[in-house]
Formats: C-alpha cells, structure tokens, sequence
C-alpha cells in the first residue's frame, strides 16, 4: 500500500503531523513527525505534504551500514530497526525524494511505515482527502 | 505505541510578562489548581487582566495589559484545537474585551513553550516581538511600520523563512482605529473590539513565531487518544459537514434569506429590494473564486477558504473570506450586492487591519444618516455615501485606516460617531454598550439577541452561538428539544426558554474558548459537548475534572468576565440592551410572517428574558451576582467589587 498525496487539497491545518507524532512517540511534536508540510508561498497558503513514498529501489535500505532498514513484506513500508540504526544519517543523503528525517535526539531515522496499515495521517484528512491509502 | 516518552510531570503552563520599555521578561508558572479553575484561554486571560489591569484603566493607557493566552489543548490533536485568546480593556466598550482567533498562532506559542503571553507597558518606538528556540526577542519595527498586512507578513517570510506564525497589525492599529483588529497569518481576524488599536497603542507592529520549536506532552497519552478519536468521530458524523469545509460560513446566506432576516440597507430591512442575494451565498461562488481550502492549525474541518478575483474591475484582489460576517456587513447591510465588490471590501480590511463587522456597520450608519439628509456630501469629503455605491465604501475604508477626513470620525465607531452628529443618529446606530452588533438579525433570533445583550464584550454572536434555534441540522434540533423539552420550542422568532438556550450554549462556548477549540466543533456541529471535552482536559492534564465541573468552571469564568465589567462601570441591567432599533422597529418581513408581536425585541420581553436568565446565573435582578454564588464559585476575591457599589 501507498499515501497518495494531493497537494493542491491540503489545508494546512498539520493535523497530520500532529496525528503522526502522537501515534509513534506519544507526545506533540513536529519535529517527530514522519510527515512534514512544505510551503510554497505562504500568502497563498501553498502546502505540500511530504511523506516516503515507498519508491521500488528502497535506496535508503541500500545505504544503510548496519542493516537496520528494512522493507516490509506485508505493506512495502520501510522499517527501522532502532537497536540496529547508529544514527549515520546515510538513508537521509541516500533518498532521492527527501523522505526522511532524523529524529532529534537520538538520530533515528524517521520514516512513515503507514502505521502497520491503517495510517494516523489519512484518519485526520477525510474531508480535504488531501492524503489517501492506495491498496 | 512504540518509543513511549515517559512524562509525568507535565508543565502546568508558563506565562511571559514582556515590559515592552525595557524589554524585560518576566516568566511565571501556574499551578494545577489555578488551570483547573480558568481552564486555559479565555479563563487565563479573564483571571490575568483581573489581576494586572489597574482598576478604572483607560484602554489607551500603556497600563492596560495585551494577554495572548493559549486554549489549554493547542498544540495537541485534539480536533479543531488550535484557538487562541487575546484579552484586554477594550477601546470600543471601555470593558472587557476578548478576541478569539485560529490560524496556526495558538499551537506555535504553545510548541514555544508559553500559556500566555503578556505585553506590559508602550515601547518608546515601532517594534516586534520575535519568538524562537531562544527566547523573547524585541526588534526595530522601522522597515514594516505603515505597511498593510500582506506587505508586513511577506516581509517575515523574507527575513526569517517560511516556518513562523504571525500576527501582525495593518496601518489602522497603527493609527488607533478604535475598531482596528490583528491579523493571525495574513487571515485569520482577531477582529472585533478593537485589540489592533491597543497593540499600535503600545507600538507593537507583530508578533512572530518560529514553528514547531518544542513539544506538547500529555499526561495519559492513551486516555488522550481515545478521547480525540471520540470527539473526530462525533465531528465527522455531524450534519453541519460537508457544507461548512465545501462553502465556509458563507453558506449561511441561503438560511437567512430563506428566513427573511438578510441584515438590508443598515438593518432596515430582511431582504434586499428587488432583487435576490442567493448570488451571494458561498455555494454560489465557491467553484469560480476559491483559490484554496485551508484551516486553522489542527482543525480537521477547514472553514477558511481563500479567493481571486481573475478578471475584470476588482482583478487581482485576493485574500481569505469573505466570510458571511463580511457579505452582510460590507455587503447586502450597506445595499452592495455586487460580490467582487464586497470581496475587494473584505480584502481591504483584512490589509488594513481593521473589524469587517464594525467598519461596514459605520459606514451603513453614515448611508442612512445621508439617506436622511443629515449629513450630505459637504461633510463626507464630497464622496457620493449613498447605498450600494461600492466606490464610496472602498474609499471610507481606507479613510477610515488612514484616519483622513471624514474617516477620522468614523474610526471612532457608529456610537461616538452619532454623539458629535447627533440628530437622533444614534437611533440608527446599529451598537451597544459601543461596540456594533454583529450581522444576526436579533428580531428574528430571540435567543441570539439575549446573548448579544448580556454578552461581555458586546453585542454579537461569539459569546454563545445558539444556532439551536433555527435547528438547521437533527443535532441542533436534538440539543434544542433536551433543553427546551419540546421541540415545538426549536424556533428562532419566540422567547420561550432562551435564558436556558442561552445559560447552556454560553457556558459550552466558555469552554470551547478556553480549551482553544473552534466554537463550531461544540455550538455549530455539537460534536464536541462538556462529557467529552472534560474527557479531553482531565487526560491532558492527568487532573480530574468531570463534564459537570467543566461547566461550573465555565460559569465562573463568565461570571469573572461580569464582575470584571461591574468593577469598571458596567451598570448591571442597564447596559445589558440591544441596539436601539432592534428594540424598537418591527422588521417589515418578520410582521408580515410572524406578526408585529415578534417583529422586535421589546423592552418588556428583553426584560423577561433577562429575569429568567440572571435567575439561572444566581443572579439579582440588577443584573449582579450575589455573594453566595461568588463564593460558590470560588471568586471570593471579587466581592469586594460589589460591597465598593453598594457604597457609592
């Protein structure tokens, strides 16, 4: 499965990224998030949901040293395995799209592993449906 | 939940004191006990103005503090979240004032680590206040002083990137336009009141907001996420969606020309002559002028809607709205039905900083007052002020900003304004207590009109929105049957059981406004009621607080908001009264389908509905609150207001 992003529909409200930091940490905080708004002009409130996109190549789990990324059979999301990952920040030069952060503190790499397949994201976005599941 | 962060201690808020002269900061904790009893919000702003406001302050003084108080849930999912309130003495009413607005301001302050924030004093030169990662930083204003809304965020955007939330002043808080709003990111209005004018007064051009800098904690995540899951999927069932994400208030329209209650020609009438104003309704328009959906930070519905005109004589104008505030004030009230012209209005007042709901009602009191050959061009700068001349309106607006000509007496609101023209001109100035109603037909809304009256701030409709009345939706008329108990009840034109129509809506909207949810996620949907939002709070806080505590809380609140306008010269009943035509002339279109009983708010029925209402409240029926409801509800420390009264 993969989130569908429709930019033009985002209304910005980053409930998305509230919804996302909750769901895996517990706390509200957008520099936890897997799921970041980028803008374009702001007096046009231009947002730009960005999100892994769980691309075929999986570049970021070609890069990683200690083999802590992995790709999930079941949904196609890429998992960390945290004791593994030595915070290098390899998968963050590695993907082309710009998909991954790294949590503050620690350097764990965050990526969106679609919450097991049923994502936080989609639940908060049904009206704007600017962020969708596709099977 | 994996990688749980363990916080126990959650911080119970921290408060900023800013002395704008020194550029001192003062940081102040707040206890459990202190959040429980004013929530957050508009309780933390009422409890802190009570305390830092001087008595008898004037509202220009540099004295009189600016409190930017954050709703108790920003910066979490909770839905719809993210509001915050402003508080102060306000400049219209002489009272108090407070203004609630969205955008992403509440939940970037809070994720900043602040509850609230205080400006004390005047800065001796243009400034603005920078919060980062750092602190509280105070810069030189110079190069956005003067400059319009748009002109002055654009100028953030460039100097400190794209990832800050604003709220910024346009030239009419800068020239003291006693109307005059702050602008939340571009749009989003801090509109009514006049809480634009107190910041130019204290030199403040902005404040500016680095986004996301730290983190809000819960102290029972599970019980938190259970309790947001809840109060989505009540919003998501409600009847009011997907109307209000697809059209925005604007939608309204449809419902008040269908009840003939369209505010027309300055209230004069409830319906445009000859002609429909269904053009003007957002379902209209929405396909062909909205250039975005957007939403304040956190809300899952997503009211807010930006439009562009892309041809023609208004080309190029752009902004948020209009919303259906400012197509009856700026339009149907003052005869302009031309929507691109009501859009370049809107979008003026949005840049200039200032009301649409009192500039379009000051310039639709000086139509009539021309109407009635009081006044003639001579006085008004030779501009033609006749209804429906939407020419002469956009160039008023921007007198008014500029406080030029004819604008300088209009900047002083419709109530001042007809003090110096006199001629009965104050019988057609759509205000109370100062301030100008906003655009509900009050003789066609009984229950809106009682809330307009005992409202605290003044006249209008975000004291309690009792939407029940017209039961536009099953769950309004559900709400409307479980209070009135009889649905033949759920009617906006009687005046049967509106005290307690308005005692509920008034005391939920409390609690919206301080948990800094969206009063259209708990009184326009009823999708968030008090079992859930004391659900909220209590796993928020981790402090126990059930749906019955939450609402004595509220009613303390309001009541704190009472007393504070008795210790400042609100005389009680007096001053709980309505426009003066409202109570006076029959609405021709509400005779003709209700009769001419029900066609005005008289004086005996306001009175009936204030006796039921101060009866509920605990009330005498001077309109003040007895000393055992005082200590009942804990506001000890304000009897002495009433013991000084009974002295005079």
């Amino acid at each position: 499965m993969r989130l569908k992003i429709n930019p033009k529909k985002c209304t910005g409200c980053g409930s998305c990224m509230l919804a996302c930091s909750f769901a895996h940490n517990g706390v509200f905080d957008l520099r936890r998030s897997r799921i970041h708004l980028l803008k374009g002009n702001p007096l046009h409130k231009e947002f730009i949901p960005h999100v892994c996109i769980q691309c075929a190549e999986a570049f970021c789990v070609q890069a990683c040293p200690t083999g802590a990324l992995s790709k999930s059979a079941e949904t196609g999301a890429i998992l960390v395995e945290e004791e593994k990952c030595v915070g290098c920040g390899a998968c963050v030069d590695a993907c082309p799209y710009g998909g991954i952060t790294l949590q503050p503190e620690r350097r764990i790499p965050l990526i969106c592993n679609l919450c097991g397949g049923d994502p936080e994201c989609v639940k908060v976005c049904r009206l704007p449906q600017a962020i969708t599941v596709i099977p | 939940m994996e990688g749980v962060i363990e916080i126990t201690n959650r911080n119970f808020g921290r408060i900023a004191l800013v002395n704008l002269p020194t550029g001192k900061v003062d940081q102040k904790e707040i206890g459990a006990e202190f959040c429980t009893k004013y929530l957050g919000g508009r309780g933390l702003g009422a409890r802190l103005l009570w305390d830092l406001a001087t008595i008898g302050v004037k509202p220009f003084s540099a004295e009189n503090p600016l409190i930017f108080a954050c709703g108790a849930l920003n910066g979490t999912g909770a839905p719809c979240s993210g509001r915050l309130t402003v508080t102060t003495k306000g400049p219209m009413t002489g009272g108090y004032l407070k203004s609630n607005v969205g955008g992403r301001l509440g939940i970037t302050l809070r994720m900043a680590g602040y509850d609230a924030l205080v400006l004390l004093g005047k800065r001796a030169a243009p400034c603005y206040l920078l919060i980062d990662e750092e602190g509280i930083h105070i810069k030189d204003a110079g190069p956005v002083w003067g400059k319009g809304v748009k002109d002055t965020c654009a100028f953030f955007y460039q100097e400190l990137g794209v990832n800050i939330s604003t709220a910024c002043i346009g030239p009419a808080g800068e020239n003291l336009v006693r109307f005059a709003s702050i602008m939340v990111d571009a749009y989003h209005a801090l509109g009514r009141g006049g809480v634009g004018a107190i910041m130019g007064s204290k030199n403040v051009k902005a404040l500016v907001i680095r986004e996301g800098v730290g983190a809000v904690s819960v102290a029972d995540p599970r019980g938190f996420g259970d309790a947001v899951a809840e109060s989505r999927d009540a919003l998501y069932a409600d009847g009011i969606q997907p109307d209000l994400y697809l059209y925005g208030t604007a939608r309204d329209i449809d419902l008040l020309e269908k009840f003939q209650i369209l505010p027309s020609y300055n209230h004069q009438r409830g319906r445009l002559k000859g002609q429909s104003a269904a053009h003007l309704s957002g379902r209209r328009w929405s396909d062909q002028y909205v250039t975005r959906r957007t939403a304040c930070g956190g809300c899952i519905y997503g009211c807010h809607r930006l439009t562009e005109v892309s041809s023609g004589p208004y080309q190029g104008t752009f902004s948020g709205g209009p919303e259906a505030e400012a197509l009856t004030s700026l339009g149907t009230a003052n005869g302009i039905t031309d929507l691109e012209a009501i859009m370049r209005a809107n979008e003026i007042c949005n840049d200039l900083g200032m009301d649409v709901s009192s500039a379009g009602a000051t310039i639709g009191w000086l139509m009539e007052t021309c109407e009635r050959g009081i006044l003639g061009k001579e006085d008004t700068d030779g501009i033609d002020v006749v209804w429906g001349n939407a020419k002469a309106q956009e160039t008023l607006l921007r007198k008014i900003a500029g406080r030029e000509g004819i604008g300088d007496l209009l900047a002083e609101g419709t109530k001042r304004a007809s003090e110096k023209v006199g001629n009965d001109s104050w019988k057609w100035a759509l205000q109370a207590r100062g301030l100008e109603q906003t655009k509900v037909e009050l003789r066609g809304a009984k229950g809106y009109a009682l809330s307009f009256a005992v409202n605290p701030r003044g006249p209008d409709h975000l004291h309690a929105q009792v939407l029940t009345e017209f039961g536009g939706t099953p769950e309004a008329v559900a709400k409307g049957i479980e209070i009135t108990g009889d649905e033949k009840l759920v009617r906006p034109e009687i005046y049967e059981k509106r005290a307690e129509l308005v005692r509920w809506h008034e005391d939920m909207y409390t609690v919206s406004d301080c948990l800094g949810i969206c009063s259209f996620a708990t009184t326009a949907a009823y999708g968030i009621d008090e079992v859930k939002s004391a659900k909220l709070f209590q796993a928020f806080y981790g402090i126990p607080l059930d749906a019955e505590g939450i609402m004595r809380n509220a009613k303390g609140i309001l009541t704190l908001e009472r007393m504070y306008n008795l210790r400042e010269g609100h005389r009680g009943r007096l001053d709980d009264t309505l426009p003066w035509r409202v109570i006076h002339e029959e609405l021709p279109e509400l005779r003709e389908r209700v009769g001419a009983a029900l066609s005005r708010v008289s004086p005996e029925k306001l009175a009936e509905m204030l006796d039921a209402y101060y009866g509920l409240q605990g009330w005498d029926q001077q309109g003040k609150p007895s000393i055992a409801t005082l200590t009942e509800l804990g506001l000890d420390f304000a009897i002495s207001v009433l013991e000084r009264r009974q002295a005079k």
